[in-house]
């Protein structure tokens, strides 16, 4: 698929001299990075070297030690009450075992944002929550529990709830653990697919190194050892032409070298 | 309740010369919008029953997901009734997005199958209880071999694991027990000391706490707190491990689930329940002694009116019990967390389904005793 036009100018997500930890101990220190509108930005590394950790920060969830997250200009860390839920409905979050209620169904999964947080009409909310469901290919199972279908349709299901209310900016968390290269493949395409034709912003964690060369218009890095970003920029690039030698074997599958950072 | 969105206005609807109704969108049509524009919409097609609609778009600033939905409603309803349809001045970027939304309008959900009749119903619970009843005989016999291996090998019992279980579900049980022993052997004796006082037969109030207590009050309470309280933990943990796979795991390395997970429980149960029912039955006698002290008679005389009362035949068929007792409770928790489902409910239906059949073969196995109690004249 062709890469998209990208405009550069003013980023969606700034990240700013972001540090987080838990119980006295610092997970990451001093990250600041920026995120544009329409692209695929994926936070890729090792296990255990901070990812979902990085992404729970940006969506609201946990408060960072210092620094700042802004999403859309409006400050995630401080925002309260009304503010806090006007940054909640520009962002969708898809997460890394689709989350869905196990007593609804798919279609009643996608309803419940459209229930709880707009006054359109029910046959408007089951119109929308369908036309969500067929654009990620599940509309003959809209009736099904998720503990009926496959792991990879409960994945496509979760980012059609998570793009209930359309927000510009998509959360993915691991979207291609534990599914088969086809499946996976498949959950690529329709990323790209949303990202070309709604122009979604999506952030994507994971080290899925096919799912990487697929989707990504642009990754950092971060590395378990300096609690950083070690690398920055085009997946390809950085592959072929990193300076450091550990992202090199990362993204080349290599075992590591006597004297690198384990992952 | 405080929202995500914000409703805002942004349809006007005018009928125009030619008999045609003009819906014109205003601004944005998004999730906070199409609410109202839905319902205004539906209802001048309603009133106006317009041949030809047509909708302008051309002060269109925003459209999403919802404002799509509302754009292709329209088109559905003007086509399915035969009746003209036009969008007019929309801006190409909202123009591929309905494109992209209607390529996928014909595909429709499977149907739900079918209501199962009230005959089906009965029939498939019938077939479940049946269901149930082998899986518990079979369970019997899994456990009777697994004990039968654990006595004749006691090495291979996981002590460690019985002991903490023992903690958990028997030394942590002692201060509720405790309370609740206390308080059903005063609540029971201020209760029949007032009718009893009337017939100056009052001093029998020790007989009854005495016989009660130990007999069948005492090793009964036990039984049900075991049920509500570690009974539900067992299945809760048992489940747990179920829906992560760990059973699958434990049985993969030819360890089998029973001797490692249940035995423990099962032992740990059975040799804390009688204890328990001691205690309740000991903290109930003192409720008793507490109200009879109170009613002015002398601790002595409580104490000599309960062993003339009580005897040791009364004492073991209450332990003996309550021995049968921990056996049911821990042994029906651990089936019900084994046969968990998965899902985010099973564990909560597991726990659930543990504590209502603790209880029900708690009443059977009472009953049961009770029959034999009579029939050896005990």
């Amino acid at each position: 698929m062709a890469r998209r036009e990208l405009s550069h100018q003013t980023p969606i997500i700034a990240v700013r001299h972001f540090t987080a930890g838990y119980d006295g101990h610092i997970l990451l220190r001093e990250l600041s990075f920026d995120i544009y509108p329409g692209e695929v930005f994926v936070i890729l590394g090792g296990s255990g070297c901070g990812k979902s950790t990085l992404l729970k920060h940006m969506i609201g969830l946990y408060r960072p030690l210092s620094g700042s997250i802004h999403i859309e200009g409006k400050d995630v860390v401080t925002a309260q009450g009304q503010q806090r839920l006007d940054i909640l409905a520009r962002i969708g979050v898809m997460y890394q075992q689709g989350a869905l209620f196990g007593s609804m169904t798919l279609l009643e999964n996608v309803r419940l944002p459209l229930e709880e947080h707009t006054d359109l009409p029910d046959d408007a909310i089951a119109r929308i929550a369908l036309m969500k469901l067929q654009l990620v290919g599940l509309g003959p199972a809209a009736n099904k529990l998720p503990d009926e279908i496959s792991g990879g349709m409960r994945k496509r299901a979760a980012i059609a709830r998570a793009m209930a209310l359309d927000p510009p900016i998509l959360f993915l968390d691991e979207p291609s653990a534990g599914l088969d290269p086809i499946t996976s493949a498949e959950l690529d395409q329709l990323i790209l697919s949303l990202a070309t034709h709604l122009k979604i912003t999506f952030v994507v964690v994971t080290h899925e190194l096919p799912s990487i060369e697929t989707i990504a218009d642009r990754v950092i890095m971060l590395d378990k050892r300096t609690q950083g970003i070690i690398a920055e920029g085009l997946p390809k690039e950085l592959k072929d032409h990193s300076d450091n030698p550990w992202v090199r074997q990362f993204f080349n599958r290599q075992v590591e070298a006597a004297g690198q950072p384990a992952s | 309740m405080r929202s995500l969105v914000t409703a805002r206005d942004v349809l006007e609807g005018h009928p125009s010369p030619d008999g045609a109704l003009v819906l014109s969108l205003t601004g944005a049509l998004d999730a906070s919008s199409t609410g109202q524009a839905w319902r205004n919409a539906l209802h001048l097609i309603d009133v106006h029953q317009p041949r030809r609609l047509i909708v302008d778009a051309s002060q269109l600033t925003y459209c999403d997901g919802a404002g799509v939905a509302l754009l292709l409603e329209l088109r559905r309803h003007q086509q399915s009734r035969r009746l003209t349809y036009e969008i007019q001045a929309l801006d190409p970027a909202y123009q591929a997005l309905l494109e992209l939304y209607g390529r996928w309008e014909a595909q429709r959900p499977e149907p739900l199958a079918p209501a199962e009749s009230p005959i089906e119903q009965i029939g498939r619970a019938t077939a479940g209880i049946w269901h149930d009843v082998v899986v518990l005989i079979a369970f019997v016999g899994q456990l009777f071999l697994a004990l039968t291996r654990a006595i004749r090998q006691p090495g291979l019992v996981r002590w460690r694991d019985a002991f903490v279980t023992a903690e958990l579900a028997g030394v942590n049980a002692v201060p509720i027990i405790s309370l609740l022993g206390f308080l059903l052997g005063l609540i029971m004796a201020f209760q029949s000391a007032i009718p009893m006082r009337q017939f100056g037969a009052d001093i029998y109030v020790a007989n009854l706490i005495g016989l009660s207590m130990l007999r069948e009050l005492g090793p009964l309470l036990t039984a049900i707190i075991l049920a509500g309280r570690s009974g539900s933990a067992f299945a809760a943990e048992l489940g747990t491990m179920k829906v992560s796979e760990e059973i699958d795991a434990l049985t993969t390395m030819g360890l089998e689930p029973v001797g490692f997970l249940v035995v423990p429980r099962v032992i740990a149960a059975v040799a804390m329940t009688p204890l328990l029912s001691v205690f309740a039955g000991l903290l109930g006698l003192i409720g008793g002694a507490v109200v009879m002290r109170s009613l002015g008679f002398p601790l002595v005389t409580y104490i000599i009116q309960v062993k003339s009362a009580v005897t040791v035949g009364d004492l073991l068929g209450g332990l003996g019990k309550s021995f049968v007792f921990g056996i049911v409770v821990a042994a029906i928790g651990c089936l019900r967390g084994l046969q968990t489902k998965s899902g985010a409910g099973a564990v909560g239906e597991s726990t659930t389904r543990a504590v209502v059949s603790g209880l029900v073969l708690i009443t059977i196995v009472d009953g049961i005793f009770a029959v034999i109690f009579y029939c050896l004249g005990i």
